[in-house]
């Protein structure tokens, strides 16, 4: 070997010094202490605390909005002391054991990150003719009731790198909740834009949470409240709906952000006419909406599938059940009618945490609730929330921390 | 209670290689994991319509398929298919020579060319800069030789086909570097690395910084096409394939023993009888959290005790999705390393030193090794940083979204100032993650994803050596970055994959020697 590198001057001590490298660490090692092995850390525990699998919580407070037919539900821990802090227009997962089954649904927190600090959430929730867990909360929940939510989660908030300081904000009927939420966080100074809200309602008198909107906005010049009535013709008042005119009419003169949360109709709507507008796609924020209602009038759905109800088998850790799923409701919605603890968060195919692996049968996704990853779609892998069964299916889901 | 040959205890890299090693050696294995997909690190996440790379810069030591390194040799040994990218060149590093001038250096992989292109910037350096790459290159195939020889190297054998390395494997990066008396320039530049192992040149042995770099210019380095996500969920199908079982969103909470034996674990979806586990988890957690205290051996006190909290590489990353071509904003290159200076002790104070001091970072477009990394006309970037607890230990949850911010404006400042790069206007998704994040979604001791550092006396060649001593409960073998093969991609799959195999070792003696 030509090559011959030499540190000491005496070779042959660094080849010692190599050979020593396992004595010399076990002296290092003898040297210290015996003591118990510490395994607390505070940046461990702050994120725990910022981000717990679940929180135990209790209802303090039923506020009643009949005129929109909706109820505030006022959340504490149940332990009392703050609950996590969050972005303005993030949501809770609620899950809620009714009957036999075991359902969750997310809602907007409604109250700003403030209150969290204080040790509430308020989540506001609007009557939901023909559905199941909105309907059974506004009947069946009263103060002193326990509830488990998940932690704040999602994507639907403020960020000063991506948004313009001037948003717009797009609501429609129960969806004003996360930008209820974004006014008091401004009003608070917890976080600083401006907002112009239109929001679209039916007429004056049915408005949710139009006095809090309004007392914020009468009281910090960010949050500015345009009502838009669909059904009624009103002096202060926008008539119609929230239409690509509408929108340049209150869009300040330099760039701004859209914000975009309403029901599914809204968004169809909505949609097409912020195209009109050719804003870049950095500019339009939707916030997720809820899984398709009528998949079978989804592009290339097969038809024949429509009523049937197929077997689907879940494997769960060491457990499994055998249940059926209707081709017309999502696989999530079968195991949470049947009882079975599978988890789940957005209910709209984004946050991928019910992710489950499909070991064997055949299923519909809709394209655009389609949020799995790359490798996900490669290997079999679906999105319970989203996803349909067109045979009978065997399905492998994760476990729930509850 | 159900019950498995052996327990693979969270399906990050180090957890998948042991898993798929376990099952290759037809042990019946169940891999559980507290989070509800595979990889820890090795993982993706979706924004509007981009999936995002959480973690993965590079992993070396894959090569060409004609060409294969350890990592590719070990994926084809295990019937992982993979689509690899190769990375364009080594780094782009934006600094200053020690001397205070500028320094503004692209290197490209391959030994020869890599020379070569010293040469432009060092004239004269040819001849050193070979020489430095003869070690490299002993250096890598004895640690080759050592690995498989799994502590039981013969010290003649090596005597006589790694002398160089015996002669210096055992000193400080620095200290090599001046005995071989390369030009200061050459020093400086191929420093860039350290901020990959987050320690600094005067406390890393020669050995570890020469392995690690051979593997990286050597045979250039890789990304899979479709983030590590891929990687993982691969690793997991063949897994699968091989007839091992997996529990996701299950959390390991204790261990359980029979005497001084490990018998099992208690899991958040109940109790598993195994013979063997292995916990792809930080040693300090499994010895003071998951061991029953009067089990935990005197020894293992000491090794944490002597670690002191060292932890390693506490991550800061932002990642923009930004709605434009890479070209247009200028990115020439994969990935830019940006510094305030070339002397590591100084960055690595300065880093400790938090966001008032931290003066370096690491810029990456994954789109300019991957033209499919998103969709067409926009591209991913990410800005990474090591981050220091004095940022992050404060627990005022009010004020964590202006400390992220503090810090990601500082890097943004940085990369605008060296490299001109300015993503304003641009940005169409963005996400920011504190070590708070990586605590959260991995659970390591204080986010930091390195294990211990492997630092003076704790480096990859003693551990390498010391294999038998670093086990002391029957049972119970610790896999991950914190093992004997050291962090990173390459570093867990190794490990995963070596300590495995003592793991089948133990399982095939105690069936021979009739011990359960
Ligand atoms: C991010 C986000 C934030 C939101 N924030 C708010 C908010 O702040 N305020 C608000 O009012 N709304 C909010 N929503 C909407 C709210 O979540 C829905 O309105 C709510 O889920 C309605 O619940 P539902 O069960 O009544 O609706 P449905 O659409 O009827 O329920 C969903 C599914 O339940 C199934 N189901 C029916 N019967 C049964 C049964 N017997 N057993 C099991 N399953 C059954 C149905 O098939 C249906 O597919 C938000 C939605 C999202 C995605
Ligand atoms: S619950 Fe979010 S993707 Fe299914």
């Amino acid at each position: 070997m030509a090559l011959k590198v030499k540190i000491s001057l005496i070779g042959a001590l660094d080849m010692l010094k190599f050979k020593n490298m396992a004595a010399d660490r076990e002296k290092a090692i003898q040297a210290a202490p015996a003591r118990e092995i510490k395994a607390d850390f505070p940046i461990n525990n702050n994120a725990k605390a910022l981000h717990p699998d679940y929180l135990d919580l209790v209802v303090k407070e039923v506020v009643d909005h009949p005129e929109a037919d909706a109820k505030s539900f006022i959340l504490a821990r149940a332990e009392g002391g703050p609950l996590p802090y969050f972005r303005a227009g993030q949501y809770i997962s609620l899950k809620l054991p009714i009957g036999g089954s075991f359902l969750s649904r997310p809602y907007s927190i409604s109250s700003g990150p403030k209150w969290a600090l204080d040790g509430m959430y308020a989540v506001t929730v609007k009557a939901n003719p023909g559905g199941f867990a909105a309907d059974w909360m506004l009947d069946n929940l009263k103060a002193g009731d326990k509830i488990t939510a998940s932690g704040p989660l999602g994507d639907f908030y403020y960020d000063k790198y991506r948004d313009c300081r001037h948003v717009l904000a797009l609501a429609g009927g129960s969806s004003i909740t996360p930008f209820l939420s974004m006014a008091y966080a401004i009003q608070d100074g917890v976080e600083d834009f401006d907002m112009t809200i239109l929001y679209g309602s039916a007429t004056a008198d049915t408005i949710m949470l139009r006095k809090e909107l309004e007392e914020i906005a009468a009281a910090c010049p960010k949050v500015k409240v345009v009502h838009v009535l669909s059904d009624e013709e009103k002096e202060g008042f926008e008539h119609g709906f929230i239409t690509a005119d509408l929108i340049r009419k209150y869009a300040p003169a330099e760039e701004y952000s859209v914000f975009i949360c309403g029901p599914e109709a809204m968004y169809r709507f909505v949609g097409r006419e912020i195209e009109k507008l050719g804003l870049p796609r950095r500019l339009v924020r939707p916030e997720m909406l809820g899984v398709t209602k009528e998949v079978w009038k989804q592009p290339g759905y097969p038809a024949e599938a429509k009523d049937k109800v197929f077997r689907l088998t879940v494997k769960q850790g060491p457990e499994e059940y055998g249940i059926d799923a209707a081709a017309g409701e999502p696989l999530l919605v079968a195991m949470e009618r049947a009882g079975v603890k599978a988890p789940s968060r957005c209910r709209s195919g984004q946050c991928g945490w019910c992710r489950s692996r499909l070991l064997s049968g055949r299923v519909y996704a809709p394209e655009e609730n389609d949020g799995r990853r790359w490798a996900d779609k490669e290997y079999g892998y679906v999105h319970p929330c989203a996803t349909f069964p067109l045979s009978d299916i065997t399905l492998e889901v994760p476990g729930e921390y509850l | 209670m159900v019950k498995y040959d052996a327990v693979v205890v969270g399906a990050g890299n180090s957890g998948l290689s042991a898993a798929i090693r376990m099952q290759l050696g037809g042990r019946k294995t169940l891999l559980i994991e507290q989070h509800n997909l595979p990889g820890g690190c090795a993982t993706s996440f979706r924004r509007g319509r981009f999936e995002i790379e959480p973690s993965l810069h590079e992993l070396c030591d894959v090569g060409p398929e004609n060409n294969p390194g350890e990592i590719r040799e070990l994926f084809r040994e295990y019937g992982v298919k993979l689509n690899w990218v190769p990375c364009p060149d080594c780094f782009r590093v934006i600094s200053k020579y020690s001397d205070g001038t500028p320094m503004d250096v692209t290197m490209p992989d391959g030994i020869d060319a890599f020379i070569a292109k010293m040469e432009e910037y060092v004239p004269g350096s040819t001849p050193k800069m070979r020489e430095l790459f003869e070690l490299y290159e002993e250096i890598r195939q004895g640690a080759i030789y050592t690995a498989a020889s799994a502590g039981k190297a013969d010290p003649n054998y090596m005597r006589e086909h790694f002398p160089n390395m015996l002669r210096t494997g055992a000193y400080p990066v620095s200290k090599v570097f001046k005995a071989m008396k390369l030009p200061q320039k050459c020093q400086d530049i191929l420093s860039t690395y350290w901020g990959y192992l987050g320690v600094e040149m005067d406390h890393l042995s020669f050995f570890h910084y020469a392995s690690m770099m051979q593997r990286y210019v050597r045979i250039g380095a890789y990304i899979p096409l479709h983030t590590s996500h891929e990687i993982s969920t691969a690793m997991l199908e063949r897994f699968r394939e091989l007839g091992g079982d997996v529990w996701f969103n299950c959390r390991a909470e204790k261990f359980l023993f029979e005497g001084d034996r490990l018998c099992g674990v208690r899991t958040s979806m109940g109790d598993v009888a195994c013979d063997m586990c292995l916990p792809n988890i930080n040693a300090d957690i499994v010895y003071g959290k998951m061991v029953p205290k009067e089990l935990v051996p005197e020894r293992e006190k000491k090794l944490s005790a002597a670690r002191n909290g060292n932890y390693s590489a506490r991550m800061f990353v932002a990642y923009f999705c930004l709605d434009c071509d890479y070209h247009e904003l200028g990115i020439t290159n994969y990935s830019y390393f940006l510094s305030g200076g070339s002397d590591s002790a100084k960055e690595y104070a300065n880093l400790m030193g938090g966001v008032k001091t931290n003066d370096y970072c690491i810029l990456l477009c994954y789109n300019v090794a991957n033209p499919e990394f998103s969709p067409k006309g926009t591209c991913v970037c990410s800005i990474t940083t090591l981050a220091s607890p004095v940022d992050w230990n404060d627990g005022d949850p009010t004020t964590y979204v202006a400390r992220k911010e503090a810090m990601t404006d500082k890097m943004l400042a940085i990369v605008k100032e060296k490299t001109g790069i300015d993503f304003t206007g641009h940005i169409e998704e963005v996400s920011i993650a504190s070590p708070w994040t990586f605590a959260r979604y991995l659970g390591v001791p204080e986010g930091a994803v390195y294990g211990h550092e492997v630092r003076d006396w704790d480096g990859i060649m003693p551990r390498m050596m010391m294999l038998k001593q670093d086990y002391p409960v029957k049972g119970l073998r610790p896999i991950g970055a914190g093992g004997p093969r050291g962090d990173g991609y390459s570093g867990a799959y190794i490990t995963g994959s070596l300590v495995g195999k003592l793991a089948l070792k133990d399982l095939n003696d105690w069936a021979e020697g009739g011990a359960k």
